[in-house]
């Protein structure tokens, strides 16, 4: 059982790590995250591909999260040069606790991406997302964070903004 | 004015499109030329659409589109590998909606007739409504030449024609390049495909993977974040050694090896006992001086016409898909018997290649934007004219010019221009 309190705690941690990925405010997104965090967005939506065989989306360790901000922020990043127009809707959140006292969070998400950077093209990204959550000196941290698209496996825009 | 405004239905003039030194921009916009290019390049002509590795059993499938048309390319009883047209011959349904699986049949969901994994039409409910059916005469229906070069299976719906060989020519030595690099000679692509949508014409994916002018431009983002294999393309003009060359055919190839300075350079640098494994398997086969060649050399980075892109450590598809829009399809060249290593090709792949990658995304949006100016109807013409002042013909017969020089795309439009004025 996760407490109320515990609970809340998720949850605006979640409505704020999506409102600084919609923002493109990627300092402030990459200061959520724990130095062996996990940042994964498989490229099928079987339960049992594994990253280590089967080909990601995205499969960031720190340091590749960190590359990853780093060319957002040349600005020369052109395929989130003018960043993309984003708002996601976050629901149906589930929050559990590990005993080592990790909360993890399941919910689902739209997120509407307005695609300024050749002809503006809408896009809408749906799928259900895994949080990983650690506690710090008192703040929630993101030790993973897990997107799994509905459409992970079918031809995809580009994916270059904060999903 | 050699205009690309037509009465309907006359023929396209392609000589008059494509010259020897600039292309018209109707060639990526205009829905006829591309219903051309998917009867004569993607129907008639040799078309990669997967590798044996896939497909290691007897019933393993694939389904994928060559050109528009949805096929499975399936392994037979005899281990024989066929290419079927996705659809039953009966009515026209799709057969197979899995992008891969297993199967002992193929039954068709609206009316039951079934098929053997040999293309046999097994069963036929309800014959009594067919005075005789001849079901030997509705098998699905199957390229009519299936053919392979280590692994890379290519199909051609024209029934006649030259050989894969023929048509492959010189470039075999660079799927050779690529394969050698595999301590047992063979490649596995096991990993899985990822599919990254472009809102441009089809041909500006083979035009842009075998382009050496853009990398410092477009990919600027990454030069001024990380160190990569291609830094020396950014620097001083003269100082740049690595080269294009055109393989014949339409085969083209970007060559970065001239450049690089020690071995592993394609691969981000070599340290570790995963590296020191591999080398040591690579010795024991060719002995330590053509093991050190092929590891200073790298992976091949061509383009094998139409559609197949040996993109150094990776394979990637071309898709076309309408007159603006293509699918780019990529997975790691996996090397058997070497997991760990393969460990590392896929997290390479993870980085360049994809929708979320640091390098194609670029790509791709540049490509939409290509696909945006070119739909002015001025100026009419694309230049590609760059290194005509000092492209060189080598030893073998192969134009070679600097990295940044169109020679590959001239020899990409020669090609098709042959291709699209033949008899």
């Amino acid at each position: 059982m996760v407490s109320d309190q515990d609970h809340q705690a998720v949850v605006e941690f979640l409505y704020r790590e999506a409102r600084l990925a919609d923002e493109a405010r990627y300092a402030e997104w990459l200061a959520l995250w724990t130095d062996d965090a996990v940042y994964w967005v498989p490229a099928s939506t079987d339960p049992a591909a594994d990253p280590e065989t089967r080909i990601s989306h995205i499969y960031d360790n720190r340091n590749r999260l960190e590359t990853r901000i780093k060319l957002l922020q040349t600005g020369h990043r052109y395929s989130q040069e003018p960043a993309s127009l984003m708002r996601r809707l976050i629901s149906n959140i589930e929050v559990t606790a590990e005993p080592d006292g990790e909360l993890v969070a399941g919910s689902n998400f739209i997120l509407a991406e307005l695609a300024v950077q050749a002809r503006s093209e809408m896009h809408w990204w749906v799928g259900r997302t895994t949080h990983q959550l650690r506690r710090l000196d008192g703040a929630l941290r993101l030790r993973l964070k897990k997107v799994v698209l509905i459409n992970a496996a079918e031809p995809l825009p580009n994916l270059s903004f904060l999903i | 004015m050699s205009t690309p405004d037509r009465e309907p239905g006359a023929r396209v003039d392609y000589k008059a499109l494509v010259e020897d030194d600039r292309i018209h921009a109707s060639l990526y916009t205009d829905p006829r030329i591309f219903a051309d290019e998917m009867e004569r390049i993607f129907h008639r002509g040799w078309v990669f659409v997967g590798h044996a590795s896939e497909i290691p059993r007897a019933g393993d499938y694939v389904t994928r589109r060559l050109g528009a048309q949805p096929v499975i390319m399936v392994r037979g009883r005899e281990g024989q590998v066929s290419v079927f047209v996705n659809r039953c011959r009966h009515r026209g349904t799709m057969l197979c909606p899995a992008e891969r699986g297993h199967a002992r049949t193929f039954a068709c969901p609206y009316h039951g007739w079934t098929y053997d994994i040999d293309g046999a039409l097994l069963g036929v409910p309800y014959p009594g409504g067919y005075a005789a059916l001849d079901r030997s005469e509705y098998g699905l229906e199957a390229a009519p030449r299936v053919s392979s070069y280590r692994g890379f299976v290519f199909a051609s719906f024209a029934a006649t024609g030259i050989p894969l060989l023929e048509h492959l020519g010189a470039a075999t030595r660079l799927i050779d390049r690529s394969c050698d690099l595999s301590p047992t000679g063979e490649i596995e692509l096991t990993a899985g495909w990822v599919k990254h949508r472009c809102a441009a014409n089809w041909k500006v994916l083979p035009e842009n993977d075998s382009d050496g002018y853009h990398l410092g431009f477009v990919h600027l983002a990454l030069f001024k974040t990380v160190r990569m294999q291609y830094q020396r393309v950014v620097g001083d003009e003269k100082a740049i050694k690595a080269v294009v060359r055109d393989w014949g055919h339409g085969h083209i190839e970007i060559d970065w090896s001239p450049g690089y300075q020690g071995p592993f350079e394609w691969f981000g640098g070599a340290s570790g006992p995963v590296v020191a494994d591999f080398v040591a398997a690579l010795e024991r086969r060719d002995g330590p001086e053509l093991a050190r060649r092929r590891i200073m050399q790298g992976p091949a980075h061509a383009l094998i016409f139409p559609n197949l892109f040996l993109g150094e450590t990776n394979i990637a598809i071309v898709e076309p898909v309408d007159v603006e829009e293509c699918v780019h399809w990529h997975t790691p060249m996996f090397w058997a018997g070497v997991p760990q290593f393969n460990g590392r090709l896929l997290r390479m792949a993870e980085a360049g290649m994809g929708p979320a990658s640091f390098l194609m995304p670029e790509d791709l949006i540049v490509a939409a934007r290509n696909q945006q100016g070119l739909r002015a109807r001025t100026p009419e013409w694309l230049l590609l004219s760059r290194g005509l002042n000092r492209e060189y013909v080598d030893e073998q017969g192969r134009a070679v010019s600097h990295v940044t020089d169109e020679t590959t795309n001239r020899a990409l439009w020669r090609h098709y221009r042959a291709v699209m004025t033949e008899a």
